[in-house]
Formats: structure tokens, sequence, C-alpha cells
């Protein structure tokens, strides 16, 4: 069976993701893989949160950094001890997932008639103004320095430590695979059917009954409040709010490239997209400057040779490429493939 | 019983009157045919009808009643509770700073036990000692903004297309709007979607209410697409059927919604005559399920051999109604379709 063979293959995939850690205790050298990866986890939750606004339900959104610093900065002030509340790990996500929910329904409710660019300029704008809020907002947001140290969190009595990077690594899959699941359920249900009926033709789906706004409304709140745990899950991890910097018009294309390159609309995709995007940024990219620097190939001092500093250039080179030779993603949902690869006419076999 | 009463219905678009004064009633169980030349006004009847063009002026009653929002007791709750959130995010805007500093900065000493019954006494101190500009305005301010903007989208969408599917009435279109990129399947199952009672909880968690209605609803559909002959393509996707199934499939998806009133617009458009009689036996057999089927269509073997009534419009007016045999002797509809013969100018 085809749907068994599936199954089968996303268990071995969690197996193959909850062994690297272990597997490269064993191996010689020091290798921090696992270690990388941990980024990689939480840009491909934002990855998730975006798919389900623009992959599933077709509104662009081009403001996700937003809802990562929204939930960023409430955990970091609902759990640093310069602030009275001291929150434990899982309340301060809970709460700061909510937080996430309704700034995704404060945006949604006045932008949900709007279409296509309209809506991408309306969250771009979105965007740059929470950035400045955070800036500006002094006392509560400590301005341009971040709120930090948040304390590392504990999970079930167990102190997350730093130096130690397999919990965190462990927690962060373990909430991802969740979220995956999460997603999944969603995509295979009549929800996520109304969802991309909508991102087809909304007039004809709300004909056949469906109400576009209610629909748009909790994309809207879903996405923001999945990127809002990936903002939680960064500060938590980063041991600081970041600055408001952070969370800029960047990180939000970034989310895009790793939902188009991935394949929009698929949750798999989605997950290829960050490793792929992220991956190249934290260990291709990595590694190549250390092998350059090493061989003394390259001098700190002429920025023009670091690989480092041609990033964007790259990324703008993938994504030029991508849309000439594969526009579906790498991992497309069949529905996209179909829109993108029209199947050759039948030809009917010639009469004997 | 009508079931479809519309009476002088006007739809203006600007200067242009494309429906004008036009009343018709539809009796249950009966195929009603809307016949007129290009640009006659037959399709904008019909996205009157579905809820998508406001009209002008005059009433479309269906099954007795206007097809629109009903202003209850919820949707007052729910304006009400939009203006309160946009006036305390005003009210917020306008003085988190200086609140945040008096309720929680100065009663909190790094790492000791805070009160929060002494910070919420500061803040309701800080609002008592504030000028109004502080925060009546501001709140007087996003109330009304809130209150006027979700009673304007309400009121916007009160006859929106889903209000009318709700309602029971189901339509197709002229030029086909299938979900191109999801299966037959998918797209009567989507059809089906308002009948169904799973939840976005029943979703995520896939409780059993989940599985049980996909079962259901997938058999449900499988028979919906073996009424009208698309078993075999239940899983392709709907852009790469042909034509013919594609018309098919977009009634088979109006079928799901289980409809009282079932809306085709042209569906024997690009037909050749043998899938124009499969279609004419389709619509027929759709009849005998006590659907009752308004029709818009050009093709005139269809119009005369399955219609009950026909209606003629021409220039966005009703200019004959009755029986085919009627009309197609009405000199009215035959001076509409031919054009005047030279010369022949009536005296009135």
């Amino acid at each position: 069976m085809a749907t068994q063979r599936r199954i089968l293959f996303h268990w071995l995939f969690l197996l193959v993701a909850a062994l690297i850690p272990v597997v490269e205790l064993a191996l010689p050298g020091r290798l921090h893989f696992g270690d990388l990866l941990r980024p990689i986890f939480i840009m491909a939750m934002l990855g998730l949160g975006l798919n389900i606004l623009t992959g599933f339900t077709g509104l662009l959104n081009l403001g996700v950094a937003a809802f990562m610093a929204v939930g960023a900065y409430s955990y970091a002030i609902l759990t640093c001890d310069i602030y009275p509340f001291r929150l434990g790990f899982w309340p301060a996500t809970l709460v700061t997932v909510l937080v996430g929910l309704t700034v995704g329904l404060l945006l949604g409710l006045p932008t949900i008639r709007l279409r296509g660019d309209y809506l991408a300029i309306v969250t771009l704008g979105f965007g740059e103004i929470v950035e400045d809020v955070l800036k500006n907002l002094d006392s509560i947001t400590k301005g341009t320095q971040g709120i930090n140290p948040l304390p590392s969190p504990s999970v079930f009595g167990y102190r997350f430590r730093p130096e130690t990077y397999q919990p965190w690594y462990y927690l962060f899959l373990g909430i991802l695979a969740l979220l995956v699941l999460l997603n999944r359920n969603l995509h295979r249900s009549r929800i996520g059917r109304a969802w991309i009926s909508i991102r087809e033709d909304e007039l004809a789906s709300s004909c056949m009954g469906i109400n576009p706004m209610k629909m748009k409304l909790l994309a809207f709140a879903l996405g923001a409040a999945q990127c809002s745990l990936a903002g939680a899950l960064w500060a938590s991890y980063l041991g600081s709010s970041g600055e408001p910097g952070n969370y800029d018009f960047q990180v939000s294309i970034i989310a895009v490239c790793i939902v188009i390159v991935g394949g929009m609309g698929n949750v798999g995709g989605v997950l290829l997209g960050a490793l792929v995007i992220m991956g190249f940024n934290s260990i291709v990219l990595e590694t190549v400057t250390n092998f350059l620097k090493a061989h003394q190939l390259i001098s700190s001092s002429n920025v023009f040779t670091s690989p480092g500093n041609w990033k964007y250039m790259l990324y703008g080179l993938a994504l030029i490429l991508m849309m000439r030779f594969r526009p579906e993603g790498l991992l497309p949902s069949k529905q996209l493939k179909a829109e993108l690869h029209p199947p050759e006419p039948n030809v009917p076999p010639p009469a004997s | 019983m009508n079931i479809l009463e519309i009476s002088d219905l006007t739809v203006r678009f600007g200067g242009l009157t494309a429906v004008n004064a036009v009343s018709l009633d539809v009796s249950e169980k009966q195929i009603v045919s809307v016949i007129g030349p290009n640009g006659a006004g037959k399709t904008t009847l019909f996205n009157a009808i579905t809820g998508l063009h406001e009209p002008t002026a005059g009433r479309i009653c269906f099954n007795g009643t206007e097809a629109c929002r009903p202003f209850g007791l919820a949707t007052a709750m729910m304006l009400i509770l939009i203006g309160l959130i946009a006036a305390l995010s005003a009210l917020l805007v306008v003085n988190v700073e200086p609140l945040w500093d008096t309720a929680i900065t100065a009663n909190y000493v790094y790492q000791q036990p805070f009160s929060w019954v002494k910070a919420a006494r500061a803040a309701s101190h800080y609002f008592a000692e504030q000028p109004g500009r502080r925060f009546i305005v501001p709140f007087l301010i996003g109330a009304l903004t809130g209150l006027a903007g979700a009673y304007a989208i309400w009121s916007r969408t009160r006859r929106a297309p889903e209000v009318a599917a709700r309602a029971g009435i189901a339509r197709t279109f002229q030029n086909i709007r299938l979900f191109n990129q999801m299966t037959a399947l998918d797209n009567v199952l989507l059809g089906m979607d308002s009948r169904l009672h799973t939840r976005f909880w029943h979703a995520a968690l896939r409780l059993s209410l989940y599985w049980r209605e996909r079962e259901e609803s997938r058999q449900q559909a499988m028979e919906i697409l073996r009424f009208v002959n698309l078993l075999e393509d239940a899983h392709q996707l709907a852009e790469n059927l042909s034509y013919g199934h594609q018309r098919r499939l977009e009634i088979a998806r109006a079928l799901a919604m289980q409809p009282r009133l079932l809306l085709l617009d042209e569906p024997a458009a690009g037909m050749n005559p043998a899938e124009a009689q499969d279609l004419m036996k389709l619509i027929h057999d759709i009849r005998n399920r006590g659907i009752t089927v308004l029709l818009i269509e050009h093709h005139m073997p269809v119009v005369m051999g399955i219609s009950d009534r026909i209606a003629v419009l021409d220039h966005g007016e009703k200019i004959a109604e009755g029986s085919p045999n009627e009309v197609r002797g009405d000199p009215r509809v035959i001076e509409a379709y031919l054009g005047k013969e030279h010369g022949d100018i009536p005296t009135a």
C-alpha cells in the first residue's frame, strides 16, 4: 500500500532525525551538525505557519517576522526576571501562542477583504510597524538592547543548559513533529479543503456555502500562532528576545523562500525548504568559509571574498533557477504540480 | 407552491441597468428556463439570486424569506465585542507605556514577590487621574471605529453567496469554475462542506467523528458521482477532465449541497447534440429527485424539450413568460431574437 509506505517513511525520517545527536557523539572529531539543526527546526515552524496562510489559503503574507517577534517578545516578557511574571517554560509558551493567535486575529479582522498584492503590502507594513514599536516602546521592550537574559527552560523538572544542545534538539524536534502532525491533519480535513478552495476560486467556494471570511480568519490566527510559537522557542534558544532588528523584512523573505523552494501547500515540502535554505546558510556556507580560511585563500579584511557576504546573491540566484526549472518547489503538493506542468493531452492509440 | 418569488428586481451597475423590474415566480419541482439574446441580463439575474450582486431595488424571496443574514442577538454581541476590542486597543495604544510604568515597573523590586492587587490599584489610580483626552477620547474613537467598521462589513456581506448557498440555492457557472487542482471527488466533497459537522478540533486531533464523517461523506460523494456518470474519474484532477465532464462535475458539486433550487447557467454550452441529449436526461433526473431547476440556455432543443415554463429576457426586461409553446409563438420573442422587418413599425 502506498499510504503504508508513506507512513513508514515518515517514521523513518523522524527516527533518523532523533538519532543524529547520538550518532554524532560516537563519531570522531567535533561535528556540530545536530547543533546547527536547531535554528533549522525553528525556521521550519515559521515556514509551516506561513504555509497555512500562503500555501493553503493563498494569502501572501510578507510580515511573518512580525508574528515571530511578537512571540519572542511575549515569551521574553513572561519569563525574564526583570518583569514580575516569571512564568515557567510551558505556561509562557502557551500564553505566547494565545497572544500570537490574538495578534493574528487583530491583523486579520480589518484586512480580511483584501486580496493578493494589497494584502501583501498591508502585511509588509505590519512587519515594519511591529519592528518600530518594539524599538520605541522602551520601558517594556528595552528598546534596541532586547530583553535578556532569559532563564533556561526547565521541562518536566529537567533544567536545560546552554552548553549541552541535545535536550534542546529533542524539545524542538518534538514540537516540530507535533506541528507537522497538526498541519497534516488539518490539510487532509474539510478545513484544509476549504482553504485550498479559497486559494483556487474564492467566489465559487463561497457559492458552495463556505464562509471565506471565517476560513481566512482561522488561517490568519493559526498561522500567526505557529509563527509566534517559533518566536518563543527562538527566544528561549537565544536566551534573549533578540533585538527588534532581528525580526526585519529579511526574515519574512527567508520564510517566503522556504515555502516557495520547498513546495507551496505541502507540509513535507516546507520542511525540506527549511533544510535546504537554512542548511545552506548555516552549514554549507560556514563550512566553505572555514575551509577557505584554514587554507588562507581568503582574508577577513576583504569583504568580497567571504562566502557569507554573497548569501543573498546566492538565494536570489537559487530562486531564479527554481522559478525557471522547478516552479512548483522541490517537493510540491500534487495539486500545484499539476497546475504548473499540465499533462500531455491523451493521444488515442493508433487504430490497427 | 412558489419556491422562488422575484418581484420587481432591478440591478444597476452605475448607469447601466442590467435587470429592470423583472418579476418571476418559480414553482416547486418545475424546470423553468430563462432565455434571451446575449447581454439580456440572464446571468445578472442569477447572480442576484445567489447573492453575488446586491439588488438595486425589488425583492428576491426564497422559500418565503429573503436569503440574507438576520440581525440577531449573536450579531449584536459580535459587533459590540469588536467595538470593545477596538476601544481597548485604542486605549492601550495611547496609554500603554505610562500605565506599564506606574502599575508594573514602580511596584516590582527585582526578584521580590509581586502584588497584583497593588498593581491593579495603581492602574486604576492612573486612569482616575488622567484627563479625559487620554481616557475617554481614545476609548470613544476606538469603539466607534470598531463598531462602524464591523457593521459596514457585516451589512455588505449580509446577502453573501454563502448565505444563499446555505439557504438551499446551488448554482453552476457559465464559464466553468471548478477547483481545478482538486480531484473530482474533492470538488464534490467541497460542495458537501456546509452539511458536515467536523469542527476544527475534530480535524486537528482526528477524533472519531472525523473518521466517521470522512467515510460517510466519501460514500455520498461517490454516489453523486455515479449519478452524473463520473465514477471512474473520481480521482482525476478537475482540470484534466474533458469539457463535457467538467460541466457534469460542476452539476455534481452543486448537487452535493442538497439544494432545493438549482441554477444552471448554460449547461449545454459547447456540447454536441448527443451530449446535450444526455444533459437533458440528467436535468430531468435531477427534477425527479425533487429539486427545482432554473436554467439559462441558448440551446433551443434543450430548452423547448425540458422546460415546464420559459421566461424571456431582453435588454434587462422580461418580455414574455409561459409554456414552451406559448413562448415559441410570441411575436415579441421572435422580434427579440430575429429583429424587426423593415417598414413593419407597430402602430400603437
